[in-house]
């Protein structure tokens, strides 16, 4: 496949990816740690959504499915299947190494895993997953952060997650 | 624009799809001693009483279902990529797997990663 095709597809899908996971295992809720919750005060206090700050936060303060999506595509390149498990497993650790139940994170890398091996039958390597995840962590966290909380703030409240503020 | 990655990673694992090279064992070997990991440390775990579900989506207990079986197929992932599956073609390893992370979970788990106390911002 075209390289440039696959990235964005890539993208795409890991977006999608995190995106669900970390709002189904309750990410926009609550602040799991001090960090997050300044994080979520400090985009509201720019007209952002809290629960799209609280969103933002928790994924910048412990590993979650972003993080664990990342993981998974390079230990998916680096080791195939197995490689996705162990950085489920890993990323497991890291998160009870960051006061995180660690729900999200897991189960975010072994969906990701499932999807590496899915979407591998179309050309998509793991390669351009591990792009694509970096291009996903972008718009969300680096382009504008308080049009990506709004947008995150929507999507919690689709699935019934949103923070009780 | 990926060549660099492929030279790197491919030296360690030359000449393979899914990167599976040093396994000697079959795709049906594996999957199968997945399962077997997976249902031995759920069975093991509900034996020593460890509740079979988490309380709710914030809890820090451990349960059957998380992170038992995770333990398991990390661990058991290590030795099957580094080719180490011993008898049966692994499905001797994927049962003391198993029970270890089932052991390990219940006697050991919060003595390696103590739960957050006082800490949580609610």
């Amino acid at each position: 496949m075209n390289e440039i095709i696959g990235l964005i597809l890539a993208a795409i899908v890991c977006w999608l990816n995190f995106v669900i996971v970390d709002t189904y295992f309750g990410l926009p809720e609550q602040p799991g740690v001090k960090g997050a919750r300044i994080i979520g005060e400090s985009v509201k206090k720019r007209k952002g959504d809290i629960a799209g700050g609280f969103f933002q936060g928790n994924i910048l303060c412990s590993p979650d499915a972003s993080a664990g999506t990342l993981m998974a595509s390079i230990g998916y390149l680096v080791l195939g299947i197995p490689g996705g498990i162990i950085a489920a497993f890993l990323v497991f650790i890291g998160n009870r190494l960051c006061a995180d139940p660690g729900y999200a994170g897991t189960t975010g890398s072994l969906t990701a895993t499932v999807l590496i091996f899915i979407f591998s039958f179309i050309g998509l390597t793991p390669e351009m997953f591990i792009v694509g995840m970096v291009i996903a962590i972008l718009t969300v966290q680096g382009i504008d952060q308080v049009r990506a909380s709004i947008i995150l703030g929507k999507i919690a409240e689709k699935f019934n997650r949103h923070a009780e503020e | 624009m990926f060549d660099l990655v492929h030279l790197t990673v491919n030296s360690l694992a030359v000449a393979n799809v899914h990167g599976l090279a040093n396994i000697t064992i079959s795709y049906f070997d594996m999957i199968l001693d997945y399962l077997v990991a997976i249902i031995v440390s759920i069975i093991i775990a509900l034996i020593l009483r460890v509740p079979l579900m988490p309380s709710d989506r914030y809890s820090f207990d451990v349960s059957a279902i998380f992170p038992t079986p995770i333990i398991a197929m990390g661990v058991l992932s290590f030795f099957l990529v580094l080719n180490y599956t011993f008898a049966f073609n692994g499905l001797l390893l994927a049962v003391i797997i198993g029970v270890c992370s089932a052991l390990f979970v219940k006697y050991l788990f919060y003595y390696v990663f103590p739960s957050p106390e006082g800490g949580d911002d609610k």
